[in-house]
């Protein structure tokens, strides 16, 4: 989840009159969890999908609506113009068909604005704009691009400035040698043309989703700001653009419309949506009977607008507020407006008769008797390692089933036994006193359909004088007690054991599982100075299906 | 008050008054007792003062290989004079006769004045009874013998000859009970009382795994407010963990660095063609992207056990039921203290007509007064698949802060209505390792799967 630090000094002076423990205190109830607290400074962690939350302008929105200072929701008031127009070439179709903008005039921002609009726009980037590829946001200094702009594309050789760089550097060059070409290259795949945002002097204002040019670099001198959104998706590209419009507006500048044609591109409207909602709905999902008017208020308090029509209620949602899908979402927007801290729980008395799974029974019941019979449980990853599973105890790996990518070494490979790990378990506790009995039941894996998942069984007894003979007694024991079982075992062979002391074990016949003398190689590998005996039994098909 | 001792101690202490000075072997064979019982009854005695060991050093001597042929033939200048004591005799044929022994014996002999030489022959002059060290040597013989027990003057006539005498040094215990220890009455009754106040050796107890213990409690409880649990598979494809749950194919946490994907396995069949059908037009109409179907069909450690109760939703879709389902889930995350690769989660629905989010809360608020939490609060929070969404945050003494724990909510209808559930779904879920970490009061959670047997053994059962 992302983080963004507040200052209470500064929301109390976007708030008025608000105390710092009620601002703290209240924070939660927008769904932001305080993180840490130091003096003035506030770390909270919002949604992604809540973009408007990565700045104090936008969490200060939130507040007002739940103190009641403001409520209702915010109107983006546009200036209409015909200056500042963007000429959409048809090449862009196949690589990114789509951009946007608006114009924001006369404001003033200081080095916290810049801090926040940065990682807005990186939040925009990861959440909506899936990592740049559905769509990029680009923020300019107005005063350095002369209008009208082309939205074209350009071969690889095409040389300008981009932000942080004092010279002109190749698109192949930026995407070679700079990070957040190497990070977002792959997004333009092999094609030879690539979009370039051009001025009026031709002069290069971006290339989308890449970088910007270094020339139209926003400072705390800038006054008037250009916003462009590029993306392979209209509305995804209009609803990134209207957050930043809406917390633009916020800060306190003047919104100038774009005018945008060419190839299906038309100038963003960035108007509310009306979503129906019907008292029964609300009342039944939150349990309550809210009157219409409350329910309207509890929407006016998550700065949305709502009004009655008949037995219905109208809901205009603002177009940054794209998280609100539909009915069950204005649900959650009243439930928060009318105070989750005003829901009192209620225990009605269960229609249906709880039952614990079979199977989870027949393991308990196995774990009793173990303990009976000395044993302590153990429990084991079953992502686990080749060295663990095979390497100490020289067993082969068959198809194996390793997961991708992970960050662990400790956790590449799905455990295809579970004796393995218990005897890793054993060499963690060497200075520990024997006799050491271990035993533990839990899912094995292996390749079928496309993943066959069975319970497995097994236990191990280590100490000096450890034999055949005991383990077998106890497995006896165990099955015999517990499922009314009677095993054979036959001279087998098998890598984790010893040669010459191996069985296999079989009930009713039908193969089971293993038992044996644990190889002195293996005991040698994880240093154990004392005899190891085991056994492992599949109890899928044995006391369950 | 009457002193309580162990059998071992009486034993020695009986043994010791019959004979009271022994060495520790000694009481071994008077007492039966192996050499461990009786190094530590002596221990035991010496500690209450009723023992005494003294350390001392004997020297035994026996004879070297001239000391016993000495012993048989008698001294070499024995030998000499004998030869001599009824006629003088040429020195070649004594020579003859004697051997090497003759040089030493007739020095000796010259010395002391038995003999002397007359011409070419030697003639005795002397002859002793009774030479130094002839009585040592019939003492010793073929024996080991005590050095104190011999005349010192006598041994040292031979004891610098080479080959004579052989000394072992032995230092040796010696066991004595001290004054107070002769007036004890030693009873031999069985009944007799025991010492109960002394410690006594740890013993082990074998145990169920403490994580494991939580969870059968956590089990136990959605099970008596009227939850029935299923158990699914861990390996899904992605279709169940994720599409059928409205998380869309480009979204962020679907991605390899945060789920694990499995190399290589791609299930061929995921839902029915109605399922596949609705649930890909529900992704395409929200999210606006193309829906791939191969995207659905790879196979995931699952990411929560959510997509275990979906799947028994869209296959029974039920009016009325409360499930659970309960286990490992996976998330590819670095191991830290408060992170795990696989961990167990607990993920339950109240399906109903008059289901509503304040019955959520209060099936929350009644399993935490269960577990013994009562301080509890309900924040909202955002999850992709329910609408309201909340999170429990529960107050913790020790840690004197609120801990977040289960996250719960109310199914989207984008998720319910592609596979035909009709009736509200209320759902909650969240990590047991939490909840275990507070009942334990661990800071590590990867202590629960260390198997480290000193915790196994120690871990409070109860709390």
């Amino acid at each position: 989840m992302p983080v963004v630090e507040l200052s209470y000094s500064r929301l109390q002076k976007l708030l008025g009159k608000v105390s710092k423990k009620q601002i703290s205190d209240s924070l939660p109830f927008l769904g932001l969890d305080i993180e840490s607290e130091d003096k003035d400074l506030v770390r909270v962690e919002y949604s992604p999908n809540r973009p408007d939350y990565s700045t104090d302008l936008g969490i200060a929105l939130g507040l007002q609506g739940l103190f009641g200072i403001k409520t209702g929701a915010i109107k983006l008031n546009i200036k209409k113009s015909n200056d500042y127009v963007i000429h959409v070439e048809p090449s862009v179709s196949k690589i990114r068909p789509f951009v946007t903008g608006i114009i924001a005039k006369n404001g003033r921002i200081d080095d916290t604005i810049i801090k926040q609009l940065m990682a807005m726009q990186e939040d925009l980037h990861f959440g909506i704009g899936r990592k740049r590829k559905k769509s990029s946001i680009g923020i300019h200094d107005l005063d350095k691009i002369s209008f009208p702009l082309r939205y074209t594309t350009t071969k690889r050789d095409h040389r300008f400035a981009p932000l942080n760089s004092d010279k002109e550097l190749t698109i192949s060059e930026i995407l070679d040698n700079t990070d957040v070409g190497q990070d977002y290259g792959a997004i333009l795949g092999n094609s030879p043309q690539v979009p370039l945002i051009l001025d009026s002097k031709k002069q290069t204002v971006s290339f989308p989703p890449i970088i910007n040019a270094a020339v139209t670099t926003v400072t705390t001198k800038t006054r008037n700001l250009f916003v462009e959104v590029t993306g392979i998706n209209k509305d995804d590209a209009e609803d990134m653009l209207s957050v930043v419009a809406t917390i633009l507006q916020t800060a306190g500048f003047t919104l100038v419309s774009t005018k945008i044609s060419g190839a299906k591109n038309t100038s963003p409207k960035l108007e509310p949506k009306k979503i129906l909602i019907n008292s029964v709905l609300i009342n039944q999902m939150l349990g309550l009977n809210l009157t219409n008017s409350q329910i309207i208020s509890s929407l006016k308090k998550s700065r949305l607008d709502a009004t009655l029509k008949g037995k219905n209620i109208v809901c205009s949602i603002p177009s940054y507020r794209f998280d609100i899908f539909g009915q069950m979402d204005l649900v959650e927007e009243v439930t928060l407006g009318y105070g989750i801290q005003n829901l009192e729980p209620i225990l009605s008395p269960s229609q249906t008769l709880g039952q614990t799974n079979p199977i989870s029974i027949k393991l308990k019941s196995l774990s009793l008797i173990m303990i009976g019979l000395g044993y302590t449980e153990a429990l084991n990853s079953s992502l686990t390692s080749k060295r663990v599973l095979y390497e100490m105890t020289n067993r082969e790996p068959i198809n194996m089933i390793s997961v991708l990518d992970s960050k662990s070494q400790e956790h590449t490979i799905l455990r295809d036994s579970i004796l393995p790990g218990l005897l890793e378990n054993l060499s963690r506790n060497i200075h520990t006193s024997y006799p050491q009995k271990l035993f533990e039941t839990g899912t094995i894996f292996s390749q079928g359909n496309p993943v066959d998942e069975t319970t497995s069984f097994a236990g191990i007894s280590a100490h000096q004088d450890s034999t055949f003979t005991e383990i077998k007694s106890i497995l006896q024991s165990a099955l015999k007690t517990g499922f009314d079982l009677d095993i054979e075992t036959k001279t087998f062979s098998h890598p984790i054991f010893e040669e010459g002391r191996t069985a296999s074990i079989s009930v009713h016949g039908k193969t089971i599982g293993i038992i044996g003398e644990i190889n002195s190689k293996t005991i040698e590998n994880y240093k154990i100075r004392v005899p190891v005996v085991g056994f492992e039994i599949s109890l899928s098909g044995l006391i369950f299906d | 008050m009457s002193q309580v001792f162990h059998e071992i101690e009486k034993k020695i202490i009986t043994s010791l008054k019959n004979n009271p000075k022994q060495t520790p072997e000694n009481l071994e064979k008077s007492t039966n007792l192996s050499p461990d019982q009786i190094r530590r009854g002596i221990e035991w005695l010496k500690l209450k003062e009723l023992a005494i060991v003294n350390e001392s050093q004997t020297i035994n001597i026996s004879l070297g290989k001239n000391g016993l042929e000495s012993f048989h033939k008698g001294l070499p200048e024995r030998r000499l004079l004998d030869l001599l004591k009824n006629e003088s005799k040429k020195l070649q044929d004594l020579q003859k006769e004697l051997g090497s022994i003759f040089g030493p014996a007739m020095g000796l002999a010259r010395k002391n004045n038995w003999v002397d030489t007359s011409e070419d022959k030697i003639f005795l002059k002397n002859y002793p009874s009774e030479l130094p060290g002839e009585k040592t040597l019939k003492q010793i013989g073929e024996n080991k013998i005590s050095k104190s027990e011999i005349d010192i003057d006598d041994l040292s006539g031979i004891l610098k000859r080479p080959d004579f005498i052989i000394e072992d040094i032995l230092k040796t215990k010696e066991v004595s009970l001290t004054e107070n220890a002769k007036s004890i009455e030693i009873t031999t009754d069985s009944s007799s009382a025991i010492n109960v106040e002394s410690k006594v050796p740890d013993v082990f107890v074998a145990r169920t795994h403490p994580l494991k213990n939580t969870i059968d409690e956590i089990r136990e409880i959605f099970v008596t407010l009227g939850f029935t649990e299923i158990i699914g598979s861990m390996a899904q494809p992605s279709f169940w963990n994720f599409d059928a749950l409205f998380t869309p194919q480009d979204h962020p946490a679907r991605e390899l660095q945060d789920t694990f994907y499995l190399d290589g396995l791609s299930a061929k069949k995921i839902g029915t063609s109605e399922q596949i059908r609705k649930i890909s037009e529900s992704h395409k109409k929200s999210w606006r992207y193309y829906w791939d179907i191969n995207e659905a069909r790879k196979m995931v450690l699952r990411t929560h056990t959510t997509c275990v109760t979906i799947k028994h939703l869209a296959e029974n879709k039920p009016d009325e039921a409360r499930v659970f389902s309960l286990g490992r889930v996976f998330r590819n995350e670095k191991v830290s203290y408060k992170h795990l690769v696989e961990f167990n989660q607990i993920e339950g629905v109240v399906v109903g007509k008059n289901a509503t989010l304040r019955d959520l809360m209060g099936i929350q608020r009644e399993f935490y007064r269960r577990i013994g939490i009562t301080k509890i609060k309900f924040w909202p929070t955002f999850f992709p698949y329910t609408e309201p969404s909340l999170q429990t945050m529960v107050y913790n003494d020790r840690l004197e802060k609120w801990v977040e724990l289960f996250g719960m909510g109310i199914f989207r209808p984008e998720v319910t209505k592609p596979l035909g559930i009709t009736k509200p779904v209320l759902a909650w879920g969240g990590g047991i390792e939490r909840i275990a970490m507070l009942k334990y009061g661990l800071d590590d959670v990867r202590e629960f799967y260390n198997n480290n047997l000193s915790w196994l053994r120690s871990a409070t059962k109860c709390q």
